[in-house]
């Protein structure tokens, strides 16, 4: 399953730009096509396409959603193990396991980084990978 | 081949190096209900071509890398894989278990399982990303370092995506692996398929990594149960004192300490059980001055892994085994070298566990004028260039890359080398826990204490039943071994079973209940004995302490109750077992050093040797195999293996190949010039 791009795109090259796993193939003011083999459902294109031209893996149209209003992870620090999925998994490494706090730490957990807050996508990926349902939206 | 169970991917693939051909192998169904996946499946896969494999290091030779059904489903510590294969150290079936992401990512590329099978003329490597199999020249990557040829192989994968990173899990083998040493790893990120010389088998393949990508998810037949289960699962293991706590504190380091305080820490070749310098070289040492932060496998909520620095950079730290035969095994008292020790095995791609234990033998050897080989106890300052020399095979470096048991063939001294089966013991002397004794003869990849079953854990090392008694010895080990099997089979890492003991009796040593439990166990056989030959009577699962089999009917969907789940990590360990048996293997090869079995560790107390003939006839018992060591009939039967190819197959000639044949070849060689 992946998302797929419909009649209606223009080729503005904005989703192939914005696709963390460069999925999106296509030449400008020309209809793109995403790779079904590399396509991680982020939904990212869909968020971005100014023309509504993308569908999720269920057929329903995306719309278009500002970057402000995109969401971010709210991670359960007392409920996280540290196990790195989410980490492992996150397209745009914009996770980490913090450091510890003091020498001897063993309840590190995981975090957006400080200095990529811009670069989480709100793709939910990690929510939805984590074990125990410790990522929220 | 597509399954009804969810957990799995549904396809295992065969790539054969000889032609680049590439296939899907047959997997059934019911062969997924039987043999589960990790060590067991690969077993399985093995045995059907046992009669093909002409040694070792051929290209007839599989090299098996499989995965479990949790792999993926977010049940705690289950990014495990396994690779199997027959063995270069042993000439028996091995199976080494790793830590690295290599088996997440295989499954997101949508196969449970890997088969290798030929040899490339020249070196490559493969590339996978979902069905896409590619093999590339890997000239410019040979002789190269673990560490250096993973970052190496990332920049290609990101040439071939326009620069962008692409996320992948990988095995690659290092200058030992590429020079056949027969205890070579397979290294993936920093942890190890460290043990039996998986990694001479794939550099005999000429294959120096495989990297795999993909972008499939696992599905769990039931994700909101398996959901709430690994929430109640992870919190268990948080507030368990051997998960929680000890495990991360300290790492596997910990254990140093208890098993001096025992006498259970290999000291100067196993010669002793205690070694006078241990605060320097144990875990808490380690935690305290030196540990930057404690790391755990992908998925791990336990983190026993410790990150040190060597050179400036922090890497991976030593494991207790390391600690152990690299610290007192060798007299060296020095922590900061075995930091670096450890780190170059790693890069040279070698199981620090075998390189320790042979050097250690060439140490003796030298001692007793066997070997004039330069080697001494506690000379430590060439022992870096040794490791080089040996990953290369240059010098006297070529004949410690065969192993200890094939220099005590030639060299002599075979009481003091310290194998069974040709596989070097881990760092837990057995003559204080002489279960684990047992296990080390008994476990079916050679020495080890894990597929031993690990029963230095009611020996001291959690509980406290008498060490040195063999009552209960044999049926515990049985009961443990099977358990282990099928914990590994799923993909889980066995550490999440230190939580099957109840965490009252580990926080309180000294309460009643705890000695009460310590002094019933060594009566505990019998009862043993009746789930380790009906373990269906136990149709329940346990509540609390075993989440696994819980888990499994979660995630697969298969009628998993703890009787179902002992037996099927029963019929993994019989089957490796018949295995071993068509390849020679007999009771005569259950067996330990003299050191261990003749010799009292205290002087005059006879107690403190291995009994080890008195617990082997109750094992075998306990087992349904004859006293020959060899599984009955009525075994194999219940265990729905009496029909496999392997179970008809006639017993073959060992596939070991000890100094005799390489000096035969080497006479055959001058008389064909």
């Amino acid at each position: 399953m992946a998302y797929k791009i419909t009649d209606n795109c223009i080729g503005c090259t904005i989703c192939a730009k914005n696709c963390p796993v460069g999925a999106i193939t296509g030449t400008l003011r020309e209809q793109h096509a995403i790779d079904g083999g590399l396509c991680i459902e982020c939904g990212v294109c869909g968020k971005v396409c100014p023309k509504g031209a993308v569908e999720d893996p269920s057929g329903v149209p995306c719309s278009k959603v500002t970057k402000e209003q995109w969401k971010k992870p709210i991670i359960d620090k007392d409920a996280c193990a540290g196990c790195s999925v989410c980490v492992e998994n996150c397209p745009k490494d914009c996770l980490e396991i913090e450091d510890p706090k003091f020498h001897g730490d063993i309840h590190t957990v995981a975090q957006l980084m400080f200095h990529k807050e811009d670069a989480c996508i709100g793709c939910m990926i990690c929510s939805k990978v984590c074990p125990i349902g410790a990522i929220t939206f | 081949m597509s399954t009804n169970y969810g957990g799995y991917m549904g396809k295992v693939a065969l790539v054969d190096l000889a032609t680049g051909r590439i296939s899907e192998y047959p997997w059934t169904d019911e062969e997924r209900r039987l043999f589960i996946g990790g060590k067991t499946m690969a077993a399985k896969i093995i045995s059907d071509h046992l009669s093909e494999i002409v040694s070792p290091l051929d290209p007839s030779n599989l090299l098996v890398v499989t995965t479990g059904p949790l792999t993926g489903t977010g049940a705690p510590s289950s990014s495990r894989f396994n690779i199997s294969t027959i063995s270069p150290l042993t000439g028996i079936l091995t199976s080494s278990n790793c830590g690295g992401n290599f088996g997440y990512y295989l499954k997101k590329a949508g196969y449970d399982a890997l088969i290798i099978t030929g040899r490339s003329e020249t070196p490559v490597w493969l590339q996978i990303h979902n069905d896409t199999f590619r093999l590339h020249p890997a000239d410019d990557m040979w002789g190269m370092l673990t560490g250096h040829v993973q970052e190496h192989l990332d920049e290609k994968l990101a040439e071939g995506a326009n620069g962008r990173k692409v996320k992948n899990g990988k095995i690659v083998i290092g200058p030992a692996g590429e020079n056949l040493v027969r205890y070579a790893s397979v290294v993936s990120n920093e942890r190890l398929a460290g043990r039996g010389g998986v990694g001479a088998v794939m550099g005999s393949k000429n294959l120096k990594a495989v990297t795999v990508s993909g972008n499939k998810m696992v599905q769990a037949k039931k994700p909101e149960q398996m959901l709430k289960l690994n929430q109640k699962w992870f919190k268990y293991l948080h507030g368990h004192p051997l998960t929680g706590d000890q495990m991360p504190r300290l790492g596997t380091a910990g254990l140093v300490s208890a098993m001096q305080f025992n006498g259970q820490l290999s000291t100067k070749n196993y010669k002793y059980g205690q070694y006078e310098d241990y605060e320097k070289v144990n875990g808490e040492t380690l935690a305290e001055k030196y540990n930057i932060v404690n790391k755990g496998c992908l998925t791990c909520p336990i983190k026993c892994a410790r990150t040190v620095e060597v050179n400036g950079k922090a890497v991976k730290g030593p494991e207790l085994e390391t600690l152990g035969l690299l610290g007192g095994g060798i007299l060296n008292n020095d922590i900061e070298l075995i930091f670096k020790w450890n780190f170059e095995l790693d890069e040279l791609g070698m199981d620090t566990i075998s390189a320790a234990n042979t050097l250690s033998y060439a140490m003796e050897a030298n001692e007793q004028g066997l070997w004039d080989n330069g080697l001494e106890f506690g000379r430590t300052e060439t022992i870096s260039q040794l490791w080089d020399d040996i990953a290369h095979r240059r010098g006297v470096g070529n004949e410690l890359a065969e192993g200890s048991r094939w220099l005590s063939e030639k060299y002599g001294g075979k009481d003091f080398a310290v194998h069974a089966k040709g596989m070097e013991l881990a760092a837990y002397e057995p003559r204080r826990a002489v279960g684990l004794g047992l296990g080390y003869a008994t476990s079916n990849r050679g020495g080890c204490h894990l597929n031993g079953g690990y029963m230095v854990i009611m020996e001291g090392l959690g509980l406290a039943m008498d060490a040195q008694t063999p009552h209960a010895k044999a049926d515990g080990t049985v009961m443990f071994q099977d358990l282990m099997e099928c914990i590994s089979a799923t993909g889980q890492c066995l550490f999440t079973s230190y939580a099957f003991f109840p965490f009252f009796l580990l926080k309180y040593p000294q309460a009643w209940y705890t000695k009460a439990v310590n002094k019933i166990l060594p009566m505990a056989g019998p009862v043993m004995r009746i789930i380790n030959k009906y373990p269906e009577i136990a149709c329940i699962h346990l509540p609390v302490i075993f989440n696994q089999s819980k888990a499994m009917e979660l995630a697969t969907g298969m009628n998993m109750k703890f009787g179902t789940y002992i037996k099927a990590g029963k019929r993994g360990y019989v089957l490796e077992r018949l295995i071993n048996t068509k390849l020679g293997i007999t009771a005569a090869d259950d067996k330990l050093p003299k050191r261990f079995t003749d010799t009292p560790q205290v002087e005059g107390d006879d107690s403190t040797k291995v009994p080890l003939e008195t617990m082997k006839k109750v094992y075998y018992d306990a087992r349904g195999f004859d006293q020959n060591g060899l599984p009955k009939e009525k075994i194999l039967k219940k265990l729905k293996l009496d029909n496999l190819a392997v179970a008809k197959m006639p017993v073959r000639q060992p596939l070991w190949e000890g100094p005799a044949a390489a000096e035969k070849k080497e006479a055959c060689a001058d008389g064909n010039h």
